[in-house]
């Protein structure tokens, strides 16, 4: 009996991360979705369009060890070729009208929408990548930083295809509590995937030592560009998930306060760690959410407006200080059972 | 270590006539590959650290590097694994000139090589260190980690596998780094210190280790070594280096006795 199990307990001891960080997001989602609340489930889509953009940052961050600024820029470039293909059928002409006669005329479903929104952005990253990869360490994040603000300008001058300065209305608000799970996994898998296949190693090998990795034939450059690609079309599915959430866009929401919230994510839950990301995201929205609460006031008492920045920034230099690898010190959710006696312990847990 | 330029338009035009290149030369004598510096000069800020140095290293051979610190031992192997561009002169690999392509394309076509301080990937597992270099000729993950283990096992850290690399011991270090180089069997491999601050015991095992490479892997080595025991005692063939020029070359004895390199040691020690 424990010899027929094997195979697959030991299928789920590798995927065992994923598996737990999935279970766990499903139940919330249906709590929430059985409580009916609707402010909680604002919340908790909102949690989880930041699941999905931590993770994609992940998956070049956490594998390449350079902390890229720009990722922001390609979820912005994912919404909005998200909302080109989907926002307001009868008032699109009035917000965008410089777009192309088949994207005025032409509605397409979401699912379909935000891939193409991702795709774009991996095309962007594409492109920019080829020279900003060449970079190493801080150089490149600085590269990166100056590739979103290169995004941030454009789009906001870019008035007939983005309302520049104004906002676009009326998206379809299709992001509900389970739209935004299902993706969540898959960005949670992808990047889990990522991380182990031979790319993901190739290039934590040269976070670890880039010298070595080059020594061990590890072309750096492109398995950094790979990352990068990677990580930008996820990021801009969380874009168009992110729209599709709202209900409307801004140039201005992707910007400096959305990047240093996502990266603050995590940090916080451990740069290289998978888990982390999610429990970056979890815990640092709880905080805020508090901190909001208490901004406007519970009962007599309140803090003063913006004081949720002020220790969101507090708390991020004391993690770099006293825990540098972040709450879960970069380690994956771990095998609960001892290796030898897996098998058997987890029959027991069975009957 | 600078990084340079690589030539992507040379690259698989190159990789295509070394393969060409040696297949001929096999057919044709028999004999293995070879990696030759011709002529090499690196220079640093005008400090030349390594000045018109030649040599061949053939498949199968071991041949040991001396000389004192600052000799440009190290420096002479980046040259020759593509971390450094020569300011003058050619590295050529089975015939083809090698030395202005990248790090990683010279060891994905055979020239391996480990690092004095071991260099290797801390936050990951041993088993892990050695499949980097696999995946990146070409295998996938579970044939790399076979692959790794096999090599684990040789050189008796099979136990240690999944243990991150940045806790190993010192001596345990500088073999996974070995094993590192000697992913996929490469033609040659160059060997920066392995055994620098080992005991004696520690490195007759070393000497083990090295003796054993060119058969288990059809490989040429190049050993760069401070400890004499441990060169006279592998080496057929030593190269000697003092301030960057060829100072004499030869069998163990003939070099062991020659005045010139007696006096380079006595003079820097």
């Amino acid at each position: 009996m424990i010899e027929a199990n094997t195979p697959l307990l030991r299928l789920v001891r590798t995927f065992w991360p994923l598996i737990i960080l999935s279970l766990a997001l499903l139940i919330i989602v249906a709590i929430v979705d059985f409580t009916g609340d609707i402010i909680l489930a604002q919340t908790l889509v909102e949690g989880l369009v930041r699941i999905v953009i931590v993770a994609a940052l992940y998956i070049f961050i956490g594998n390449s060890g350079i902390i890229s600024f720009g990722h922001i820029g390609f979820m912005m470039i994912g919404a909005y070729a998200t909302a080109w293909q989907t926002c307001c059928p009868y008032t699109r002409e009035m917000f965008m009208p410089g777009l192309p006669v088949y994207l005025l005329n032409n509605t397409h479903h979401f699912i379909p929408a935000i891939l193409l929104g991702g795709l774009l952005a991996a095309v962007a990253a594409l492109i920019t990548g080829l020279a900003i990869m060449r970079l190493s360490g801080i150089a490149a994040s600085i590269g990166t930083f100056a590739l979103m603000m290169v995004f941030y300008s454009v789009y906001l001058r870019w008035s007939t295809w983005t309302s520049g300065a104004s906002s676009v209305v009326g998206l379809p608000t299709t992001t509900t509590p389970w739209v935004g799970y299902v993706y969540a996994v898959i960005t949670l898998a992808a990047a889990f995937l990522y991380s182990r296949s031979k790319w993901g190693l190739a290039l934590r090998a040269s976070r670890d030592d880039e010298v070595a990795a080059r020594a061990s034939g590890v072309n750096v450059f492109r398995q950094r560009l790979l990352a990068f690609v990677v990580s930008a079309f996820f990021c801009g599915m969380a874009g168009g998930l992110f729209g599709h959430f709202l209900g409307m866009l801004t140039v201005d929401s992707f910007h400096l306060s959305m990047t240093f919230i996502t990266l603050s994510m995590l940090v916080l839950g451990g740069m290289q760690s998978l888990s982390g990301a999610v429990v970056g995201v979890v815990v640092l929205s709880f905080v805020i959410d508090v901190l909001r609460r208490l901004e406007t006031g519970v009962g007599n008492f309140s803090i003063p407006t913006s004081s949720a920045e002020v220790f969101v920034g507090i708390t991020i230099i004391l993690i770099l200080i006293f825990r540098p690898s972040g709450i879960t010190g970069n380690a994956e959710i771990y095998w609960p059972f001892k290796a030898d006696v897996s098998a058997s312990a987890a029959m027991k847990r069975q009957s | 270590m600078k990084q340079r330029k690589k030539a992507p338009e040379g690259r698989s035009q190159a990789d295509r006539a070394c393969t060409e290149g040696a297949r001929v030369a096999e057919q044709a004598n028999g004999s293995g590959q070879t990696l030759e510096a011709r002529q090499v000069s690196v220079s640093f800020e005008g400090l030349t650290a390594v000045n018109s140095v030649d040599e061949t290293l053939h498949q199968g051979e071991i041949l040991g590097l001396i000389g004192p610190n600052g000799a440009g031992k190290t420096t002479l192997v980046n040259a020759m694994t593509g971390f450094q561009l020569p300011a003058a002169g050619e590295v050529l690999l089975c015939g083809k000139v090698i030395s202005s392509l990248s790090p990683h394309w010279i060891r994905r076509h055979g020239v391996a090589r480990t690092f004095q301080a071991g260099r290797l990937f801390r936050d990951m597992p041993v088993s892990e260190n050695v499949e980097v270099a696999a995946v990146s000729m070409g295998l996938s993950r579970k044939k790399a980690h076979a692959h790794a283990m096999e090599l684990l096992e040789w050189l008796g850290l099979a136990d240690r596998a999944e243990m991150p690399a940045g806790i190993l011991p010192y001596t345990d270090e500088r073999r996974v780094g070995i094993a590192r180089a000697l992913a996929l069997s490469p033609q040659f491999v160059l060997l920066d210190e392995p055994a620098a601050g080992m005991s004696d015991l520690e490195c007759d095992d070393i000497m083990q280790v090295v003796r054993e490479i060119p058969e288990r892997f059809g490989c040429g080595v190049l050993l760069i070594e401070h400890n004499m025991r441990v060169i006279m005692g592998v080496c057929a063939r030593i190269h000697v280096l003092d301030s960057g020029k060829t100072i004499a070359r030869g069998t163990p004895a003939e070099v062991q006795k020659n005045p010139v390199v007696i006096n380079a040691y006595l003079g820097h020690s």
